[in-house]
C-alpha cells in the first residue's frame, strides 16, 4: 500500500476524509515547509557567499557547484536558496496587507450595501479593469524600481479580488435563516456580522489566499525579471532568471531559480486545492 | 455556497499565449521572406539606437553606419583607421598656422538625383550642422567662416588653430547634403535653424546624399532599408539592398545568423560568441575604440563623504581592472589607461591602471574613512558594446567591498540615466564611442575644462584641486600642434586626466564582428562603424 492509498481511508477529523490528492498535499507541505526552513536558517549553513565570488565564472554544474556558477562566479544554488528570503516575505507581506484590506472593504460593502457598496465596488472595478500585470508594471515603474515598491504595486492590484470575494460571501450568508433568526432574536448589527456571518465566510478566503501565494511570487519575480523589482546584486529569483536569459547558452544559471519559482507556485496551488477539498462541503468526493 | 473566483491571471493566460504565438509566427515568416528575397540583399541584425536620420541631428552608433552609407563627408578614414583619405574633396591644403583649410572638390561627385556636389552644398551643410544645435554640432565649434571660392573650392577658417579639423571633416555627421533638395523640404542653414528648420520628418523617409546607397524606407523599431544609389559616382556597391533589422539582444542576433535570416551581426557578446559552434558563422574579434568607464562628480549632492582626490584614488586602486575584463567580456578586452582610446594620439606608453588594496586602505584611513561608507552607483541597466553594465556594477560592488566601501547599485533606464548624470550624481558608469579619429573630442568631453560636459559635472573651479586652467592651456597647445607633435601634446593631457582621478576607464572591449561564411568585406571603422558599401555576398 502506498502512502497516499493508506491515507485514503484514514480521517483526520470526523466527517472529513483525505483523498488521492493527499500525495500532492504532502508534496506541497514538504516543499513549503522546506522553503520556510531554508529562508529562516540559510545564514547558518549557506554553502557560499550569495553575493561574493565562489569560483570560476560560468561553470556548468559540478560536485563543487551543484547548480553551476553565474557570470560573476557566484554559486547559483546558494543564490537560489537565499532567494527564499526575498520571495516568501514578499508573498506574506503582500497578502498580509491585501487580504485584510480586501476582506474589510468587501465585508463593509456586502453587509451595509448602499453607498458604501457602490463606492468600494466601483473602486474595485476600476482596478480590475486593467490587466493586473500591466497595472503592477505601471505602478512599479512610476514608483521606481525596488522590492518595497513592487510590494506596494502588488497590494494595489490584489485587494479588489478579496473585496469582491468577501462581498459575495457576505451577501450569500446574509440571506440564510440563522441570520434572520438572530435578527428576530434582537441581536445587534455587529453581533450579527461578527458572530453569525463572518465565521461562514472564511473558507474561500483561506483557499484563495493559499493559492495566491504562488501567484504573488510569480508576479513579483516577473517584475524583477523585467528590472522593476529586486535590484542587483540581490539573489532574487526573477532577477536571477533574467541574468540567465542574458547568458542564454549557460542554461544552468536560470535553472535553479526557475525551479524554485515553479516548485513554490505549484505547491501553493496544490495546498490551496487540498484546502478547498477539505473546507468545501459541496465538492463531491470521488467514488 | 462557496464561490471561489478563478484568478484573473489564469483567465488571461491562454489568450496571451495565443497572441504571442501569432506574433512570433508572423515575425518569423516576415524575416524569412525578406532573407530569401534576393542574393544581393544583405541583412544586418542590430539593436538600433536611431534618434534621427538628418545628418545635422543624428547622433548614435547606428547613425554612423547610416550616414556613412548614404552621405559622404569631404574626407574619410582609410581601413587602417588612422590615415585620412579623399572622399568628396580630392585635394586639400592646410596653412602653416593650422587655421585655414582649402578643399578642392572632386568634379565628378554628384548626388543621387544626378546634380553635382558644389561648394555651396558644403558651406550650407556645415553651417546647418552648426546652427541646428544638435548633439553633433560641437564638431563645428571652432569654425569661424566657410567661403566658397568657386564651385569646386571651399576655404574653411577656424577661430583658433585646430589640427583636428581634418579628422572632424571625416566624421559621418559632416556628410554633405544636397542643399537644393533639402531646402525644398523644409531644411535651412540660417542661424535660427534649430527652430526654423522643419525637415527632421522629411529626412526619416528621404535621403539627399551622394553616398553609395539611398534610403529606401525606415520603420522605427522595425527595419531600416537601403537601396543601391544607381547614380553613384564611385565604384557601385555589390549589394542592391541592405536591410538593417531591429534585433534587441545578442542571443537573437546569434540565432538569426545561425538560421541564415541575418548575414551580419556586430553586437554579440564574447561569452555568447564562444558558446556557438556553427561552421557557417565567422567571428572576428578585434580591438575597438569604445570604452566603459566610471566617473565621479565631487560636487554632486547626495555624496555621503567628500569625494576628495585621496578618496577617488583609493576607489581607483581598489578596482580589479583585469577581473572586470574577464567578468564582463570573458577576457576579450584591453585595459585602457586614460579616457582616450588606445591607439588614438597621445596614448602610447601610458601607465596601466593599478590595483593595490593595501594602498587604497591606507588612503582611506588617511582620510579618516577606514570604516568605509556607502556610495550610490547610478548606471543605465543596459548592454553596451557587449558589456552588461549591471554585471559590471556588481563586479565593482564586490571589489569596493574589500576596502569597506559599500556600493548601493541604482540601475535606471537609459533615458533616466542620461538626465541623472547632468544633475549630477556622485558616481556613475558611462560609455563612449568615437565620432571621428582624433583625441580632441575626448579632451572636450572628459577633460577638466570649464563648460565641457565632464568638467561641469565634476565641478571645475568649484571642486578642490580641479581649477581647469592647466588642462585648458594644454588643450589649446595640442590644437595648435602640427600633426607630428600631436602625440606628445595629447600624451601630456592624458597624463593629467589620469591624475585627476575623475574618469576611470575600466574596459575597452573587443568588438565581435560576426557574419555568415558567404559574406566578405566586413570591417570595423573608427569613424563609420560598419562601411556597408564594402560588403559583398558570394
Amino acid at each position: 500500500m502506498t502512502v497516499a492509498a493508506s491515507l485514503k481511508s484514514k480521517s483526520i477529523w470526523p466527517g472529513i476524509t483525505l483523498r488521492w490528492s493527499s500525495a500532492t498535499l504532502i508534496f506541497a507541505l514538504f516543499v513549503i515547509i522546506s522553503f520556510i526552513v531554508i529562508a529562516v536558517t540559510i545564514p547558518l549553513w549557506s554553502p557560499y557567499d550569495p553575493v561574493g565570488m565562489a569560483g570560476r565564472r560560468l561553470q556548468p554544474p559540478s560536485a563543487l557547484h551543484w547548480c553551476g556558477t553565474d557570470a560573476l562566479g557566484r554559486d547559483v544554488l546558494t543564490r537560489a536558496l537565499w532567494g527564499t528570503r526575498y520571495s516568501l516575505p514578499i508573498a506574506v507581506f503582500v497578502l498580509g496587507v491585501a487580504v485584510p484590506v480586501g476582506v474589510l472593504l468587501g465585508t463593509a460593502a456586502g453587509f451595509f450595501g448602499g453607498i458604501i457598496d457602490n463606492a468600494v465596488m466601483r473602486l474595485a472595478d476600476v482596478t480590475l479593469a486593467f490587466p493586473p500585470v500591466l497595472l503592477a508594471m505601471a505602478i512599479a515603474a512610476s514608483l521606481g524600481p525596488g522590492l518595497v515598491n513592487t510590494a506596494v504595486a502588488l497590494i494595489i492590484v490584489w485587494w479588489p479580488i478579496y473585496a469582491r470575494l468577501m462581498r459575495a460571501q457576505v451577501l450569500n450568508v446574509k440571506k440564510l435563516d440563522h441570520v434572520d433568526a438572530a435578527v428576530i432574536a434582537g441581536a445587534g448589527r455587529f453581533r450579527i456580522l461578527f458572530k453569525h456571518i463572518m465565521p461562514l465566510c472564511w473558507s474561500p478566503i483561506l483557499v484563495n489566499t493559499t493559492m495566491d501565494v504562488g501567484l504573488v511570487i510569480l508576479l513579483a519575480s516577473g517584475l524583477s525579471f523585467i528590472g522593476l523589482g529586486a535590484q542587483p546584486p540581490a539573489p532574487e529569483w526573477g532577477q536571477m532568471v533574467a541574468e540567465g536569459a542574458s547568458n542564454f547558452y549557460s542554461w544552468w544559471i536560470a535553472l535553479a531559480p526557475g525551479m524554485a519559482i515553479f516548485l513554490i507556485s505549484i505547491s501553493s496551488n496544490f495546498l490551496g486545492d487540498a484546502l478547498r477539498d477539505v473546507l468545501d462541503p459541496q465538492v463531491k468526493l470521488p467514488a | 455556497m462557496v464561490d471561489v473566483l478563478p484568478s484573473v491571471f489564469l483567465r488571461l493566460k491562454p489568450k496571451f499565449t495565443r497572441v504571442l504565438l501569432a506574433a512570433a509566427l508572423v515575425g518569423t515568416l516576415g524575416i524569412s521572406a525578406e532573407a530569401k528575397a534576393a542574393d544581393d540583399t544583405i541583412v544586418v541584425a542590430r539593436a538600433m539606437d536611431i534618434n534621427s536620420l538628418d545628418p545635422a541631428r543624428a547622433y548614435c552608433d547606428t547613425c554612423q553606419i547610416y550616414l556613412s552609407a548614404v552621405y559622404q563627408p569631404l574626407l574619410t578614414l582609410a581601413a587602417d583607421n588612422k590615415t585620412i583619405i579623399p572622399s568628396l574633396a580630392e585635394k586639400w591644403e592646410v596653412s602653416p598656422d593650422v587655421t585655414t583649410f582649402t578643399f578642392n572638390l572632386n568634379p565628378a561627385a554628384k548626388f543621387s538625383d544626378g546634380s553635382p556636389v558644389t561648394g555651396d552644398d558644403v558651406k550650407w551643410t556645415l553651417e546647418r550642422l552648426k546652427n541646428v544645435k544638435g548633439s553633433a554640432s560641437y564638431l563645428m565649434d571652432s569654425v569661424k567662416s566657410i567661403e566658397v571660392k568657386d564651385p569646386h573650392t571651399v576655404v574653411i577658417t577656424t577661430k583658433t588653430p585646430n589640427s583636428e579639423l581634418l579628422g572632424i571633416l571625416s566624421a559621418p555627421y559632416t556628410g554633405i547634403i544636397n542643399s537644393k533638395l533639402a531646402s525644398a523640404n523644409g531644411a535651412n542653414a540660417a542661424e535660427d535653424a534649430a527652430t526654423s528648420d522643419t525637415s527632421d520628418t522629411w529626412f526619416l523617409s528621404n535621403s539627399a546624399g551622394s553616398g553609395p546607397f539611398t534610403l529606401e524606407s525606415y520603420k522605427a523599431d522595425d527595419n531600416l532599408r537601403f537601396k543601391r544609389n544607381d547614380n553613384y559616382w564611385g565604384t557601385k556597391p555589390a549589394a542592391a539592398v541592405v536591410i538593417m533589422k531591429q534585433t534587441a539582444d545578442a542571443v537573437t542576433q546569434a540565432q538569426m545568423l545561425g538560421s541564415g535570416t541575418a548575414d551580419i551581426a556586430m553586437q554579440i557578446d564574447p561569452d555568447t560568441a564562444k558558446s556557438i559552434q556553427d561552421p557557417n558563422i565567422v567571428f572576428q574579434t578585434i580591438p575597438s575604440f569604445n570604452f566603459v568607464y566610471v566617473a565621479f562628480s565631487p560636487v554632486a549632492e547626495g555624496s555621503p563623504v567628500p569625494l576628495t582626490r585621496d578618496v577617488r584614488e583609493a576607489i581607483a586602486l581598489a578596482i580589479d581592472y583585469k577581473g572586470a575584463i574577464d567578468f564582463t567580456v570573458g577576457g576579450e578586452g584591453k585595459l585602457q589607461p586614460a579616457a582616450i582610446p588606445n591607439g588614438f594620439p597621445g596614448t602610447s606608453n601610458l601607465p596601466d591602471p593599478e590595483t593595490n588594496i593595501e594602498k587604497a586602505k591606507e588612503l582611506l584611513a588617511k582620510a579618516g574613512l577606514a570604516d568605509g561608507f556607502t556610495l550610490d552607483l547610478t548606471f543605465a541597466a543596459m548592454n553596451v558594446y557587449g558589456i552588461d553594465l549591471s554585471l559590471l556594477a556588481q563586479k565593482l560592488e564586490q571589489d569596493l567591498a574589500k576596502i569597506n566601501v559599500k556600493l548601493a547599485l541604482k540601475p535606471a533606464t537609459f533615458n533616466v540615466w542620461v538626465t541623472d548624470i547632468d544633475k549630477p550624481v556622485p558616481f556613475t558608469i558611462g560609455f563612449f564611442a568615437p565620432d571621428y579619429f582624433g583625441s580632441a573630442q575626448y579632451v572636450q568631453y572628459f577633460g577638466m575644462i570649464p563648460n565641457m560636459p565632464w568638467g561641469t559635472r565634476a565641478g571645475v573651479g568649484k571642486a578642490e584641486g580641479l581649477d581647469g586652467k592647466e588642462e585648458l592651456e594644454l588643450f589649446n597647445k595640442a590644437l595648435a600642434a602640427a600633426i607630428e607633435q600631436q602625440e606628445e601634446a595629447y600624451r601630456a593631457l592624458a597624463m593629467k586626466m589620469i591624475d585627476d582621478k575623475i574618469i576611470l576607464p575600466l574596459v575597452s572591449p573587443n568588438l565581435v564582428l560576426a557574419h555568415r561564411k558567404d559574406i566578405g568585406g566586413v570591417r570595423y571603422s573608427a569613424c563609420c562603424n560598419l562601411p556597408l558599401a564594402e560588403i559583398v555576398k558570394n
